[in-house]
């Protein structure tokens, strides 16, 4: 059977066409302000990269903040469900998924068949989350993409202790005045954002493997921060902000 | 999910209209009686005594409006509901009240009750120095002890005796509103609860608001009511609200809405408040101050044993509850001291928790993305 999942989040709207379990075809679109449009974009672009029509998809299941207002469907789940499904689907013996976006991260534990057993959301807090590492990089003129390949080149760390992206990007400034390598600044930034949200994975605790999805993932210097603070490896599956709308597919088709 | 409440609405009406219309309720009632009306701060204050002085006495409670007005009394890092009290005297929303006190628990408070003594013009304050040993053998003299204190301090303010008839009176009222709010409370223990706790929290609210014999009365025709009432709302996921004071009708509905109910809470707008009655032991004020001191504690006092723990996991066990919301007032210390331990012991027992931390305004859209994971879990957890 041929589903879909969508996957409407506070920046993009994320698509994959799926077919026994394996994706036939994705697509992404910035969410804007007309959602509506945005997904119907996304879904006719995965449609179109798994080379299918419209009345082969059997079933389509909305997840993500703006899963409400999805027009193509009225069946949902819940991001934390849809990421659980979505990661044991990519890596079986994934246990801990940190899902990093653009507002909000959330840490979800699952057991191998995908279901959740407890989960944790950052707290109304900017610093765990992608727009805090993109309003940092406005700060030190970097364009998102390079912030996390500019922060590898850093050989030390710097410590930023603000939690307020208003006051970190005062912080931020005043290592710029103190003459701090741009790198070491750009490490600073994606260290505390790893900070944040490995306190939250401490809260509800975590269990090999770990996986991490969210278009945070995408950043390598992120990553890097986070294996430094939990001192083990964590898996970053090749496209890593698809998985939410991988495990809505899933759901599509039980 | 999306359960539609098929309740009836005028079943609570009067409880909703209470708290809503909390003003011109008490200005009516001091037209009426010609009586003097105190605010309190928190619910260690001995309602009975103030109202055996014939003095009607009303919980001070925020508006959960954004304020601009505490900033030079209270600091930003005090609870955002003591900030909110204040900012309702500084407003003059409570202009009806004759008096104010409170019974030493936290300090937040406490200062929100100085500040108002200092910076809105009232008749009479009263400091009520409520041991915070309550596990002391000493506890309930030494409160009975105080008690003799107001109670002189009450009648040199009102020019009249407090009676030992009006005491027994009075504490009977206040015996019987908490027995009839206990028999409303049973019937959320049953497989369809006749209320939401939507409903429960108007009823227990209100109750802080209103004469008590007016409350028993409406509670006499509710509990007549309910036995009738045509229950077909879906109950959905059983749950539990518990911790900081808590009166956010909003956030109980939102949640109530995405199937599930509420069946029972922790809350000092709730069974904290009503849990105990007044019971002999010994002279009249000795049986009073014995009540406050051994009532379900806030965690102010619950030390060095915690008992609330225990209380509260009897709870989630008699009303059956497959998971437990654990809402925590911004800045509020003693909740966060008891937090570790509660969410352990619950889930010890076998019940999941959901912390969410509250502000003045509740971010309705941000709670209802972890509500939904949350219910959408334990859901799951059902079908294995």
């Amino acid at each position: 059977m041929i589903t879909a999942g969508i996957d409407i989040g506070a920046k993009t709207v994320k698509v994959v066409v799926a077919g026994d379990g394996k994706v036939l075809g994705k697509g992404l679109v910035p969410a804007g302000l007309d959602t509506t449009a945005a997904t119907e974009q996304a879904f006719d672009k995965a449609l179109a990269d798994a080379g299918l029509s419209k009345d082969k998809v059997g079933g389509i299941v909305a997840t993500g903040t703006g899963r409400k207002d999805c027009t193509l469907t009225d069946r949902e789940i819940t991001e934390v469900g849809a990421a659980a499904k979505g990661a044991v689907q990519v890596l079986p013996s994934c246990r801990t998924v940190i899902d990093v976006g653009a507002e909000e991260g959330r840490t979800i534990r699952c057991n191998g068949a995908g279901k959740v057993i407890d989960f944790a959301f950052n707290e109304k807090c900017a610093a765990g989350a992608g727009t805090f590492a993109e309003g940092m990089a406005r700060a030190l003129q970097v364009p998102l993409e390079e912030l996390g390949p500019l922060s590898l080149k850093s050989k030390k760390a710097t410590q930023m202790n603000a939690q307020c992206a208003v006051f970190a990007e005062s912080e931020v400034v005043t290592l710029i005045h103190a003459k701090t390598p741009r790198e070491d600044i750009a490490r600073a930034v994606l260290d505390a954002v790893a900070s944040r949200i490995i306190s939250m994975v401490r809260k509800v605790g975590f269990e090999k493997d770990v996986m991490v999805i969210g278009g945070v993932a995408l950043n390598p210097g992120f990553i890097e921060g986070m294996k430094r603070g939990l001192e083990m490896e964590v898996f970053v599956p090749e496209e890593p902000e698809y998985v939410g709308a991988i495990g809505a597919a899933l759901a599509a088709a039980e | 999910m999306g359960n539609q409440a098929v309740l009836d609405r005028e079943t609570f009406e009067t409880f909703r209209n209470w708290r809503v219309n909390r003003a011109e309720y008490a200005k009516a009632w001091k037209e009426r009686t010609g009586r003097k009306i105190i605010g309190y701060f928190c619910t260690y204050a001995p309602e009975e005594l103030i109202y055996a002085a014939g003095i009607l006495p009303v919980r001070i409670l925020g508006s959960h409006e954004v304020q601009d007005v505490t900033e030079p009394h209270i600091f930003a890092m005090f609870c955002p509901f003591c900030r909110d009290c204040l900012a309702q005297g500084l407003k003059g929303r409570f202009d009806y009240l004759d008096g104010i006190t409170i019974a030493q628990s936290c300090l937040h408070i406490r200062q929100a009750f100085t500040s108002w003594q200092k910076h809105v013009p009232i008749d009479y304050s009263y400091y009520l120095p409520m041991p915070h040993h309550v596990q002391s053998a000493r506890a309930t003299p030494f409160l009975a002890k105080e008690l003799e204190l107001f109670k002189a301090s009450l009648e040199e303010w009102t020019g009249k005796k407090i009676t030992d008839d009006a005491i027994d009176e009075a504490v009977e009222i206040h015996n019987r509103n908490r027995e009839l709010l206990w028999k409303v409370y049973e019937l959320r223990k049953g497989d369809s609860p006749p209320l939401t706790g939507e409903e429960a929290m108007e009823m227990v609210l209100s109750s802080q608001m209103v004469d008590k014999q007016d409350h028993n009365a409406a509670l006499e025709k509710v509990l007549a009511r309910l036995s009738k009432r045509d229950s077909t709302r879906p109950t959905g996921t059983r749950l539990m609200i518990l911790g900081s004071e808590d009166d956010d009708v909003e956030f109980i509905n939102m949640v109530e809405s995405c199937g599930a109910t509420f069946v029972v809470d922790d809350h000092c707008t709730g069974t904290r408040y009503f849990w105990n009655n007044v019971e002999s032991a010994g002279d009249r004020l000795t049986s009073i101050a014995d009540r406050y001191v051994k009532r379900v504690p806030c965690p102010t006092k619950d030390w060095p044993d915690r008992t609330r723990v225990e209380h509260v996991i009897k709870l989630a066990k008699e009303y059956d509850v497959a998971g437990a919301i654990v809402m925590q007032q911004k800045f509020c210390d003693p909740h966060e001291l008891d937090n570790p331990a509660l969410t352990k012991a619950l889930k010890d027992a076998g019940v999941k928790t959901l912390f969410l931390e509250f502000d003045v305004t509740v971010p309705i859209g941000q709670f209802k993305v972890r509500v939904e994971a949350f219910l959408e879990m334990l859901q799951d957890d059902d079908l294995f």
